[in-house]
């Protein structure tokens, strides 16, 4: 009988448990994806040449498990505030406390396990869709991925099931223990907001300090080597939860005092804002460092991926050389745009390779500026007799001559170039085009008809293409993880948000429902609503995005531009956590705001 | 001597449930007026209608038929905008349950109907101030709902409920959650703003010393007014005892 009570329960509120169910859903979806990568080694190994990868994971991994705990607490208190209500009145009317407890605990295991088997269903789904975009969209190359992998499922499942089980105890104890007439009346607590100036100023000023340290530590990385992490991390954390607590409050007692506040229900959302700024700075905290974190990690693999063409700029003068172009490569050389191209010709004599002296004071060979790490790719040209001693000893140079075995290169002055006596003249062209990524498919097939021509052990093609397809796969591997840690994050950190503000909506019921009575039009409740959960949404947001900013500073030894890519994961980021913050807003609304009347 | 009407009401019906389900007729066609400046009384027991009447009065339920006006105007067809405009414009609501915002200060709840006007926030103090003075609640403006006691809270909500001179102040068992001392000064309060004020006043209540405040009591009995008593020139007290007898007729 009380199985089917508690049955009609769940029926009576099917969307807002559908809403439950979603979130966890998603919520395991996510892990799952992100447990594929982290618990597949072969994948890291062959994917980064990097030793930290591995590494990398592991702390991301922990990092989402603690994500993922807070979020299913919150989950969970929303569940229990779904039905304290119930159950107390069934312990009212004679229902066996241990028989409710029995009862909670079943309801918040199925909900866990039926959220697990079918989130990682979806996870499979996504990490197949996911990869398919990145591989094909991005022109990623990417190694032993497998959508379905066992490992992933089982640490998923043992992780989900886990924390449902201690949440079922965790509740069965909460009912139990609670006596019947505070689950009948769970009253709000009420939070007075002290007003304590000189307090409040001491955590802006200390907020601000550490928030400081933190953004400087990122930026001296060099000096300070491995320090600067853990540093940064403690002191940003700490100043966030200071700044928070200390600029939420100060700033609504400001727009309290000024006309803003007493139009519409102005004062109503400050209020409202102000009496939850204690429970939410913690969680406000914690929304703020997973968004940098999750927008750092896509901008850095992002940024990592775009240096690929640059990275090629700067280790050769020119794109690709091309021994002796026939018919088909000059039709695709022709398909090329913005592209500078040099011929010069090439005489073979044993093991030597000779090039016209003239043909290099007509047309100058350019030549990289520096050949430093991180050089900004720009070229010069050499005065004939200076180019002459450096040529010899350059790669770009060398590099010229046909793929058959010849060794050495030679200049010759014209008439002796002319002189030689060989049966054919060979050429070599030079093609120089500014965007590489664009046209890779046709440098690609141009690749391919040289290698067929000059089939060669070691290298296929000389030149910058070369350059960028090494670093391509290799940053491939890190753009792919780095957009998977990211949405990951992001999925979880924005849920936990939502989760955290649903939870607070049954209390602001009884608070909307007064509001009808006297008269508020429903525009105006809605309205409300929405201030309120967008002051949540994007306090953290800001923050997060200027942390990302500073933070970025850490790849400034690695990375040309840190930033280059953060404008458009910014841009991404903020689509993706608007879509969070108008699922929140309509399911709040849906919620809290009453019919205006009863039966209409 | 001839007074408009501040509500009239007539021929109201209110039935609950679906055409195929079965039906319970709460209110079984009622007809009253209240006239401006008038303190009305609604009588009944528990079950009696009276909460159906008073939601139908204050738009928060619609009639099954019948009409509903007040201040001219016919309540009954309103949706919408026009709907909650009305409530904040022309009703001033007592609750048993004083329905004040927690989390906004006395003189922040007492202000709401006028923002939500749209009124000038120099016009919002100045309003604010003359109704807490009337009330003696001056003391009281900058200190939060949890801070007040009961009785201190009613004045509040009173407050609230006067503070854009509607055309009406509706009372839902407003001394309900009281104790003696302060239902009195409650009543004695709404008597106050009554008389000089000009404000009408609509009281529901069951219990019979709220009642002997009023003017004019309507008795509601199974969706029907069954008695009317008039104070006319009576004092409080025999008022008082004319509404315990009238009470006693009904039980028997």
């Amino acid at each position: 009988m009380l199985t089917k009570l508690s049955l009609a329960g769940i029926k009576n509120r099917f969307k807002d448990y559908l809403v439950l169910l979603t979130g966890l859903i998603i919520s395991a979806a996510v892990f799952y994806m992100f447990a594929n990568l982290a618990t597949n080694r072969e994948f890291v190994k062959s994917n980064t040449q990097i030793s930290m990868a591995s590494q990398v994971f592991i702390f991301g991994m922990i990092l989402l498990i603690l994500i993922t705990i807070v979020y299913i607490a919150y989950a969970n208190s929303f569940l229990l505030s779904m039905r304290q209500h119930d159950y107390g009145l069934f312990m009212m009317l004679g229902a066996k406390k241990n028989r409710i407890g029995e009862l909670v605990f079943i309801e918040t295991l199925l909900i866990g396990v039926i959220s697990t088997i079918v989130g990682i269903v979806l996870g499979i789904g996504m990490s197949m869709g996911l990869s398919q975009i990145l591989f094909n969209q991005l022109g990623l190359t990417v190694h032993h991925f497998n959508a379905l992998y066992w490992p992933a499922i089982v640490t998923t499942i043992c992780l989900y099931v886990g924390l449902f089980l201690l949440s079922g105890i965790f509740n069965l104890t909460k009912l139990v223990r609670t006596p019947v007439l505070k689950l009948l009346h769970i009253d709000d607590e009420v939070y007075l907001p002290k007003r304590r100036p000189l307090v409040q100023l001491t955590e802006i000023v200390a907020g601000i300090l550490l928030l400081a340290i933190g953004y400087v530590a990122m930026a001296k990385i060099m000096t300070l080597q491995l320090l600067a992490v853990p540093l940064a991390l403690v002191t940003i954390t700490l100043g966030s939860y200071l700044l928070f607590s200390a600029v939420i409050v100060g700033a609504v007692e400001l727009l309290k005092q000024t006309n803003f506040a007493n139009k519409k229900l102005h004062n109503f959302t400050l209020a409202q804002i102000m009496f939850r700024v204690r429970s939410y700075t913690r969680i406000l905290t914690i929304v703020s460092l997973l968004f940098a974190l999750a927008l750092g990690a896509i901008s850095v693999g992002a940024g990592f991926q775009r240096q690929a063409p640059q990275m090629a700029k700067s280790t050769s003068a020119y794109t690709m050389a091309i021994n002796d172009m026939d018919k088909k490569e000059h039709n695709l050389v022709s398909q090329l745009n913005d592209t500078h191209t040099l011929t010069y010709s090439q005489k073979i004599v044993g093991n030597t390779v000779y090039y016209n002296e003239q043909e290099f004071v007509d047309h100058p060979l350019p030549m990289l500026d520096s050949r430093q790490a991180l050089n900004d790719g720009s070229l010069k040209t050499l005065p004939i007799a200076q180019f002459k001693k450096v040529a010899l000893n350059d790669m770009d140079f060398t590099g010229l001559v046909p793929k058959n075995g010849q060794q050495k290169s030679e200049f010759a002055t014209q008439s002796d170039f002319e002189n030689l006596n060989t049966a054919t003249t060979h050429t070599v062209t030079i093609i120089r085009l500014n965007n590489v990524l664009a046209q890779r498919k046709i440098l690609d097939r141009l690749e391919k008809l040289q290698q067929q021509r000059f089939p060669a052990p070691t290298m296929a093609t000389v030149g910058g293409f070369q350059t960028y397809k090494m670093f391509n796969a290799l940053f491939s591997g890190l753009e792919f993880m780095g957009f998977f840690l990211g949405f990951a994050f992001l999925a979880m950190l924005a849920s936990c948000l939502m989760f955290k503000i649903l939870s607070g909506a049954n209390k602001d019921v009884v608070r909307y429902n007064m509001l009808n009575r006297i008269g508020t039009r429903r525009v105006l409740m809605k309205q409300a609503v929405r201030g309120e959960i967008l002051t949540l949404f994007a306090l953290p947001g800001i923050l997060g995005i200027v942390d990302v900013l500073f933070g970025l500073q850490v790849f400034k030894p690695l990375m040309y531009h840190p930033n280059a890519m953060t404008g458009w994961s910014i841009l991404i980021f903020c689509v993706l956590y608007g879509v969070y913050y108008g699922i929140t807003t309509l399911i709040y609304e849906r919620l809290v705001i009453p019919k205006e009347q009863m039966n209409a | 001597m001839q007074k408009t009407p501040v509500v009239s009401v007539s021929g109201l019906h209110k039935t609950y449930g679906r055409k195929n389900e079965q039906q319970y007729e709460a209110l079984k066609g009622i007809d009253f007026t209240i006239d401006e400046g008038e303190f009305v009384g609604i009588m009944g027991a528990s079950g009696s209608g009276k909460t159906t009447l008073l939601n139908l009065l204050s738009t928060l339920d619609t009639p099954t038929s019948g009409s509903v006006e007040v201040n001219g105007q016919d309540i009954t067809g309103f949706k919408g905008k026009a709907l909650s405009d009305f409530r904040s414009e022309e009703i001033g609501f007592i609750f048993q349950d004083f329905n004040l915002l927690e989390s906004l200060t006395a003189k922040e709840n007492i202000a709401l109907p006028l923002s939500l006007q749209g009124v000038k926030k120099a016009e919002i103090s100045k309003a604010v101030k003359e109704v807490a003075t009337t009330l003696s609640i001056e003391n009281l403006l900058s200190k939060y709902p949890t801070e007040l006691s009961g009785g201190q809270k009613q004045r509040v909500a009173a407050a609230r409920a006067i503070v854009h001179r509607p055309a009406i102040i509706m009372g839902d068992e407003p001394t309900g959650a009281l104790d003696s001392k302060s239902a009195r000064d409650l009543l004695d309060l709404m008597t106050d703003i009554n008389k000089n004020q000009h404000v009408s006043v609509l009281l529901v209540t069951h219990d019979p010393f709220s009642a002997s405040f009023c003017d004019r009591i309507l008795f509601i009995q199974d969706g029907q007014i069954g008695q009317e008593l008039k104070k006319a020139d009576n004092n409080r007290q025999t008022f008082y005892q004319e509404i315990l007898n009238q009470l006693g007729t009904f039980e028997q």
